[in-house]
């Protein structure tokens, strides 16, 4: 059963979503656990797969039984392998932190939303785990289109920015499929592997230079990158908290992982790097990125939009680290995803407790927060630190690799935008910081008591517990870098570099 | 605005020019797409999977991995559907028309009253009222069932003869919408109702779904027909063809249910109440 893994790690969530709908027409209760059984199962799978991936090296699994390229391949390596783990427990965890909130803001249609969440997860593990072109294609359009819906039944605003990000989206995956098109017009195989023997030969070709830069926009558009960002924030801030906490830290940063695929896999790191400067103008669209979502984060009011600004900044990094292409870089970009995943999910669940408390999370709400909410903000400061960068949190060693390939690149404006945008991100997290700790009502002395008591009004265990587990996550990936990069991240590095 | 947008898109019609000029010729026998997996498909489809029509066999077998997604598109977007627009909290409407039947008069009842649905004297009509139609009722009758006949035909023959499970439905879920529209939106839920509908959309990507894991049971990759021979006693080249079959009737279930479930929630906005 251990070489059927690749299989049942996304079909399993598949059925039981079919499941999770039919059952939803007569019970309400069974869906939550059917969905926690699903996700566990595939985080299972994935930590076998790891496993297996590290001793043994890649797995090729054909679906059907076809060779490949005639069948659809599952191609599993260290870097596909360590995303399948991060994403499917990060979805564990914001599927637990989610019951409560999903109760309170949709309590008629919790079945749907949970076959969608699931369908979410199927879509973001396929595109993971794939070596198909195409097979990528269809599987995030399941992704796309659950999420756009979800994302619709956010507030009264969530319709519109639904409704621009399903334009913007179908526009990034019309590119995307385009691109392939032309990749298979000139080549005749849709195989990542198959491709990326073909291609070398035909690296002159008009066709394959549009397919790539058509291929690169379309997952440029998908992944936010700036300027094809705009959907974004609006989109992640009106979603309902379920879905933000789900959708910010896993769909970008998928989209980052096909990225990388494209880049140096499908791609020779020599063409995207040599033949077409594709990566340096990554790397300056990246850096542009970073200052103006760090900016733009400032000036929010709003927890959820500012930290929608931060994944902007933040795919920035990540993007920064690819088009740096050189060990340092790349190492960086994987750790910074794997960073972003956890840290984003762990600060997004905080604004999903804020609102179910509060059922709002402007600044107001989050006045006197360290008293009434004491756990939830000690989630939110270790998750405010590793943005930040701040030793031992994980954002501080994946900004180091960062730096150490900008400097290795010798492009010191890099440098200075890494240490800059460290310095915008400390002002945005810790004036909510600020403002939940020390904004309080002035003292009474009138009065017996001058400081008015504030009782603590914390949120239920299911919400704290999955937090203080990211929140430690990230403490101890943080710690245990090092073993990371050395167990995982060294073998994505491409060969040359 | 517009003009930046249409310099955009100018940009972008030059851009794919651009790449189509290093394409082959068009229908070139020699170009990389006719060269490299077609001839394997052409030449061996027969062998490895006893199905005639080359289309399907790639669509269901070589590639059906990608065409289970497509069904789950179809899938997904009939729950988005649900989930966006079904409304629980029934409000009744303002008024309601009812028919007397024998006489053909049409009384308007005020809010709160209510005439007993199932009388045999008086049917409830629609507010936005249309008059009787006895010729479109009954055309539409006597032709829905030959039309679903031929969807069933469709779904059957889909790996001999152009068809499948998509196209066929399409067509069954077309019948069921033409008799929604001939008759009205509360006789077609009465015949099919909500629950239903859902069950069959989830059934039909379960069968899909289940014969690749069943698949898995006999000790084959996902999707691999072949391992069904057992169970269907067949020779297992002839069971990737039964396999196909059975994966098409499950396509053109899920996609009937879907489109019956997308019109009654589009049509009344989510109510299921009165539409068109």
């Amino acid at each position: 059963m251990i070489q059927q893994l690749p299989a049942i790690i996304v079909v399993f969530p598949l059925v039981m979503s079919f499941f999770v709908v039919v059952t939803g027409l007569w019970s309400k209760r069974i869906c939550f656990p059917l969905v926690v059984t699903a996700i566990s199962v595939c985080v299972l799978s994935a930590g076998i797969i790891l496993s297996s991936v590290i001793n043994q090296g890649p797995i090729h699994y054909w679906l059907g039984g076809w060779q490949p390229p005639w069948g659809i391949e599952y191609f599993v390596d260290h870097l596909n392998a360590f995303m399948l783990v991060a994403v499917s427990l990060l979805s564990l965890l914001v599927a637990v932190h989610s019951k409560r909130s999903v109760e309170q803001e949709l309590p008629e249609k919790r079945s749907q939303f949970w076959s969608l969440f699931l369908l979410l997860i199927t879509g973001l593990l396929g595109i993971t785990i794939t070596g198909d072109m195409f097979n990528l294609f269809v599987l995030l359009e399941v992704a796309s289109l659950s999420g756009y819906a979800l994302i619709a039944m956010g507030q009264k605003k969530a319709v519109f920015a639904s409704f621009r990000y399903l334009v913007m989206g179908t526009i990034g995956a019309s590119w995307y499929l385009l691109g392939v098109g032309y990749l298979y017009i000139i080549t005749g195989s849709l195989n990542i592997a198959n491709l990326s023997e073909l291609l070398p030969h035909m690296y002159q070709s008009k066709t394959v230079l549009v397919g790539f830069a058509f291929i690169l926009v379309g997952i440029g558009i998908k992944m936010a990158l700036f300027p094809l960002h705009a959907w974004l924030p609006d989109a992640y801030t009106y979603a309902p908290s379920a879905v933000s906490t789900t959708v910010a830290p896993l769909m970008t940063k998928v989209m980052a992982y096909v990225l990388i695929r494209v880049i140096f896999s499908v791609f020779k790191p020599y063409f995207s790097i040599e033949e077409i400067p594709a990566t340096t103008i990554l790397a300056w669209m990246a850096a542009v990125a970073i200052v103006v979502g760090s900016i733009y984060a400032i000036a929010q009011t709003n927890l959820k939009k500012m930290l929608s600004y931060s994944v902007v900044a933040q795919i920035g990094y990540i993007a920064l680290g690819i088009g740096l292409a050189n060990r340092f870089g790349l190492t960086g970009a994987v750790l910074h995803i794997f960073n972003e995943i956890i840290t984003k999910g762990c600060v997004f669940a905080v604004a999903g407790a804020v609102v179910y408390k509060k059922s709002a999370c402007n600044t107001r709400e989050l006045e006197n927060l360290y008293r009434k909410m004491p756990f939830t903000m000690l989630a939110f400061t270790v998750g405010a630190f590793s943005m930040i960068g701040i030793p031992p949190t994980l954002g501080f060693f994946s900004k180091l690799y960062l730096i150490l390939g900008s400097i290795d690149a010798k492009q010191w404006v890099f440098v200075g935008i890494l240490l800059f945008s460290s310095i915008l991100n400390g002002v945005y997290f810790f004036r909510i910081i600020q403002i939940a700790s020390f904004e309080t009502p002035m003292p009474d002395y009138s009065r017996g008591t001058p400081y008015e008591k504030v009782p603590m009004d914390e949120a239920p265990l299911s919400m704290i517990i999955p937090m203080q587990i990211m929140a430690a996550g990230i403490l101890i990936a943080g710690i245990f870098s090092a073993d990371i990069v050395s167990t995982v991240i060294q073998y994505v590095i491409p060969e040359g570099f | 605005m517009k003009i930046a947008g249409l310099i955009v898109v100018l940009l972008c019609g030059c851009l794919l020019i651009y790449g189509t000029v290093d394409f082959p010729e068009w229908g070139d026998p020699a170009s990389p797409a006719s060269t490299h997996v077609s001839p394997y498909y052409i030449e061996t489809t027969m062998e490895d999977t006893s199905v005639p029509n080359i289309v399907t066999a790639v669509l269901a077998d070589y590639r059906g991995y990608d065409t289970m997604f497509e069904t789950i598109v179809i899938f997904c977007a009939g729950i988005a559907c649900i989930f966006l627009l079904r409304t629980y909290t029934h409000q009744a409407p303002e008024t309601r028309l009812y028919r007397h039947i024998p006489t053909g008069i049409i009384l308007r009842i005020k809010k709160g009253g209510k005439l007993p649905e199932d009388s045999t004297d008086f049917e409830r009509v629609d507010l936005q009222w249309v008059p009787y139609d006895l010729i479109i009722k009954t055309a539409c009758r006597v032709v829905v069932p030959f039309v679903q006949l031929f969807a069933l035909y469709v779904i059957a023959h889909g790996h001999h003869s152009p068809g499948g499970g998509f196209q066929g439905g399409v067509i069954l879920g077309a019948t069921l919408i033409l008799y929604a529209i001939s008759h009205d939106l509360r006789t077609t839920i009465k015949r099919m109702s909500e629950k239903a509908v859902i069950l069959l959309s989830a059934a039909g990507v379960f069968i899909y779904a289940s014969t690749g894991a069943l698949c898995l049971l006999f000790g084959v990759n996902y999707l691999d027909y072949s391992g069904l021979a057992a169970i269907l006693g067949v020779d297992p080249v002839s069971a990737r063809s039964h396999g196909i079959l059975i994966v098409e009737i499950g396509v053109g279930v899920a996609v009937m249910a879907v489109m019956v479930s997308l019109y009654y929630n589009l049509s009344s906005v989510g109510k299921q109440d009165e539409g068109l």
